[in-house]
């Protein structure tokens, strides 16, 4: 099965790089959008449906703390897995991104085998 | 800060970051001192709000950032543009600084704010207490500065 996955994150360079990564992990996409915010994300959501979001925290106009308060308040949206991308491992963090909703978290650095695991781990995905 | 453990945290960080996201191996750390900074380089800087609150400085030889903007976008060296190659050092700082923090004050919060490109002759603040790990790469150097 191929799924479809929104990358949210205000540098072009790393959604750049999380797409590749995906892709190199074997992971298999049937499609992936991109937005630069929460703002532009929620506005993909308006007109995509998607299978996973992975997500930054910082970034302007609306960050990804935010824009998983927005999730879990949206009752079609909140079913959809969002994974948090950060450089940020402290367990405060951790905490407070699953206390907003998020489902998985990835720190950065990470290898492609790791995204791939907890992309398949949030979406359920047997093990093979 | 225990600077002992802020320049193992340092060292551990840069290479664990260029290693899995640049796919890059250094060389070695270079000799002390590292002053003699070559001229053609680009360097970013954030700052950062925790317990304590500090700087981040990089520097990278161009022909070094052009190759790890390569690596980390996958595409030609010879494709990069000068605005992919600051976007990735960016990126490149941000991740270290964020890899360095999470290491020394684990169980406290901090919040990065957004790196910026920076002249490459800039200096960390005098105020603060700088350690600095510098590597060579296989096509130049990277340097790095934390201060806090």
């Amino acid at each position: 099965m191929a799924y479809r996955v929104l990358i949210v994150d205000d540098s072009p360079a790393m959604r750049t790089f999380v797409r590749r990564v995906i892709d190199l992990s074997g992971f298999e996409l049937s499609q992936c959008f991109e937005a630069s915010n929460g703002g532009e994300a929620l506005d993909v959501l308006r007109t995509e449906w998607v299978d996973a979001i992975l997500t930054d925290i910082n970034m302007p106009e609306m960050d990804g703390q935010e824009f998983l308060r927005r999730l879990s308040q949206d009752e079609l949206l909140r079913s959809i897995p969002a994974i948090v991308i950060s450089t940020d491992a402290t367990a405060h963090r951790i905490a407070s991104m699953a206390s907003l909703g998020a489902r998985g978290y990835v720190t950065k650095p990470f290898l492609p085998e790791t995204l791939r695991a907890e992309l398949e781990r949030t979406l359920g995905v047997p093990c093979e | 800060m225990n600077e002992n453990l802020l320049r193992q945290a340092l060292q551990d960080s840069v290479n664990e970051v260029l290693e899995k996201m640049f796919f890059v191996e250094t060389q070695g750390e270079c000799a002390e001192p590292c002053e003699d900074l070559p001229a053609d380089e680009i360097a970013a800087e954030l700052t950062f709000e925790g317990e304590p609150p500090g700087a981040l400085l990089l520097r990278l030889t161009w022909e070094a950032a052009r190759q790890i903007a390569a690596d980390f976008l996958g595409i030609d060296e010879g494709e990069v543009s000068s605005v992919q190659t600051s976007e990735v050092v960016r990126e490149l700082a941000n991740m270290i600084c964020g890899s360095v923090l999470s290491r020394v004050e684990g169980a406290s919060a901090f919040h990065l704010a957004a790196p910026r490109i920076v002249p490459p002759a800039a200096e960390m603040a005098a105020s603060l207490s700088h350690t600095r790990y510098c590597v060579r790469l296989s096509n130049g150097r990277l340097t790095v500065d934390i201060g806090t």
